[in-house]
């Protein structure tokens, strides 16, 4: 009885705040038809945000990643002075507010920030430019790989690092045939919410992109852009393609998860079947 | 292979893990770090198989110094307790590695390691399980599979960081038979951890008995079971019971009994106690020695197993002592039942100890 009032609960839950905002999303979209949906999605400032959109996940996500999977295996396999202090800062654009962080970004390369004048003199644009959104999409997704994969490789320990070692792998065969394996999951799963954040990022992004249409508008500014002008279904349309990335993103990762036979085979077998010597 | 330990230490912050350590490890020998947690027994092994880099000392491979040698140069095997078997390669793969990982010109070709490969698994009695994964694998034949894969690289050493320490005390019983087997045909220098005493005794050549950091005592396993140099070891090695020894006219005893006769009484010490084994006491009439009741009776197996309150002593410190069945069968000790207690043997040490 208990069980299945939790389990009830739980997919209410998950029907009135995610499953129907989704339909929502999609409906509002394709309120005016399909042809108007195509329309909406096929002009070009759609089409402009929706590249600078990948282009920024494109760059920010691999960098997360090599960040992310260096500050995880230093925290988890070393011990050095400063460890904790460098687990909270990890945290900190957790705790910051993205609006914070794109003003951060203003200060320090701004027209009257810290570097305004050094960038300006050689031609350098980063505020209201494509290097600020991808500097803001980085600080703010930065946590999501280190923080997914930390505990990971903490509950693993060393031993499988020290046994390859032992057996005369060298430190990168070590980590591409022993340590990756073991975290892919961890770091698949990080991936994608990194990759999640990265494209949908609105508030630090918003600050340093200077809202130019076609050039620094990405996905969610030009759906606040459209909606702002009343246009609804345009406004949607370009909502549904983001909430569609989402969703591919989230197969994907069921897809590959399927097809790894080990997964599937980890089956805990009865206990020793061998033949008593 | 020769492994000589000189002056070795290494402190983890404030605390010292290994404290000046000399040891000899001679080629062949099966030799057992015994210890309880915080010892420092494993780091020790960590030291030898290069894991760990002592702050002070050197450690010898055939006398020569290897102290800074990498891990990967020092041809030792290691098997972890808890297997460390790599999770996502089969029960092969795993085998492979070693092989596998080797630079190019000295990597044996594909059907060379197939081969080995199969060698191996044969003679851990796995060949079977070839393309299975650990996880459907029990923990002895896990264990079996590391060391399988720690021998691949051809090691001249052997180390084993408590590798029994997870299995079930038949599993357990039955693999340490077996690692003393392979040793014997195999003829590589193996170092054993383990805080098991029981598993150090039946499995090595050499016990050597560390605590907080230090040797305790060195020897042969039957030795260090019967002549402890220390309380510490003593109580370490197995079940003991602890009697103060009371001094009295110059004389000393235990209880009422007088053991002045024996003379390793050290009278210059104001606290002694006696640290007398299970089966070291005896249980006969009343009249016979130290007045005492039997509290529990237990049959186990060939033993039995008295626990009996001497007079005078604690009521809740009974002492343990441990008959033959044959002898339980003759006599019938029940609960309740007056009796009296001598002891054998016994060895006495300053309390402090």
């Amino acid at each position: 009885m208990g069980r299945w009032l939790l389990i009830v609960t739980a997919l209410l839950f998950l029907c009135v705040f995610l499953v129907l905002p989704l339909l929502a999303v999609f409906a509002q979209a394709l309120a005016k038809g399909f042809e108007a949906y195509y329309l909406a999605i096929m002009a070009p400032m759609a089409w402009a945000a929706v590249k600078l959109t990948l282009l920024v996940a494109a760059i920010a996500v691999p960098l997360n990643l090599i960040f992310g999977v260096a500050a995880a295996w230093a925290i988890a396999k070393f011990n050095f002075r400063g460890k904790s202090a460098l687990i909270t800062l990890i945290d900190l654009p957790f705790a910051v507010s993205p609006v914070i962080a794109g003003m951060i970004f203003i200060l320090v390369f701004g027209t009257h920030g810290w570097f305004g004048g050094s960038l300006r003199a050689h031609h350098i644009r980063v505020v209201f430019a494509v290097p600020g959104i991808v500097l803001a999409t980085l600080f703010v997704t930065f946590p999501f790989i280190a923080r997914e994969l930390i505990p990971v490789m903490q509950s693993q320990g060393k031993d499988d690092e020290e046994t390859a070692l032992s057996l005369g792998a060298t430190g990168w065969q070590t980590f591409w045939r022993v340590t990756l394996p073991n975290i892919r999951w961890g770091l698949l799963y990080g991936v994608l919410l990194c990759n999640a954040r990265a494209m949908g990022e609105f508030g630090a992004v918003s600050v340093v992109s200077g809202h130019i249409r076609g050039v620094t508008n990405t996905m969610p500014l030009h759906v606040e852009i459209l909606y702002n002008e009343y246009n609804y279904t345009a406004a949607f349309a370009v909502a549904s393609l983001l909430a569609l990335l989402a969703l591919l993103t989230l197969a994907g990762k069921s897809i590959l998860e399927w097809r790894q036979p080990e997964l599937r085979h980890a089956v805990r077998m009865p206990r020793d079947r061998t033949r008593r010597a | 292979m020769s492994i000589a330990l000189r002056g070795v230490t290494k402190q983890f912050g404030e605390y010292a893990a290994v404290e000046n350590i000399d040891l000899d490890v001679p080629t062949g020998a099966l030799m057992a770090l015994l210890g309880p947690s915080g010892s420092g027994k494993t780091t020790l092994l960590r030291i030898i198989g290069g894991l760990e880099t002592p702050d002070q000392g050197q450690v010898l491979f055939d006398g020569q110094d290897a102290t800074l040698w990498p891990i990967g140069d020092r041809k030792v095997g290691f098997v972890f307790q808890q297997y460390a078997l790599f999770r996502h390669m089969t029960v092969f793969e795993n085998v492979a590695f070693g092989l596998k990982v080797k630079r190019r010109r000295e990597r044996p070709s594909a059907p060379a390691i197939r081969k080995k490969v199969q060698e191996l698994l044969a003679l851990v009695q796995l060949d079977w399980a070839h393309d299975r994964y650990p996880a459907q694998l029990s923990g002895g034949q896990r264990q079996r599979v590391a060391l399988a894969r720690a021998m691949a690289i051809g090691p001249q050493v052997l180390l084993l960081d408590e590798p029994f320490g997870a299995l079930d005390s038949q599993v357990r019983h039955e693999l340490r038979r077996w690692l003393r087997r392979l040793h014997d045909e195999l003829h590589f220098t193996s170092i054993i951890v383990t805080h098991d005493q029981q598993e150090a005794i039946e499995v090595a050549d050499t016990v050597v008995v560390l605590n907080r950091g230090k040797i305790e005592q060195v020897g042969i396993p039957g030795e260090i079971y019967d002549l402890p140099e220390s309380a510490f070891v003593h109580r370490f090695l197995g079940q003991v019971n602890e009697l103060p020894v009371l001094l009295r006219d110059g004389r000393a005893y235990i209880g009422p009994i007088d053991i002045s006769a024996a003379a390793e009484v050290q009278t210059g010490s104001a606290q002694n106690i006696a640290l007398i084994r299970p089966h070291e006491i005896e249980i006969g009439q009343p009249s016979s020695g130290w007045p005492a009741t039997v509290v529990a009776v237990r049959v186990i197996g060939p033993i039995v197993r008295l626990d009996v309150c001497a007079d005078g002593h604690s009521v809740h410190e009974p002492l343990e002592a441990e008959i033959s069945r044959e002898r339980f069968e003759a006599e019938r000790f029940t609960i309740g039942q007056r009796v009296g207690v001598r002891f054998r043997r016994w060895q006495v040490y300053p309390a402090a100890a």
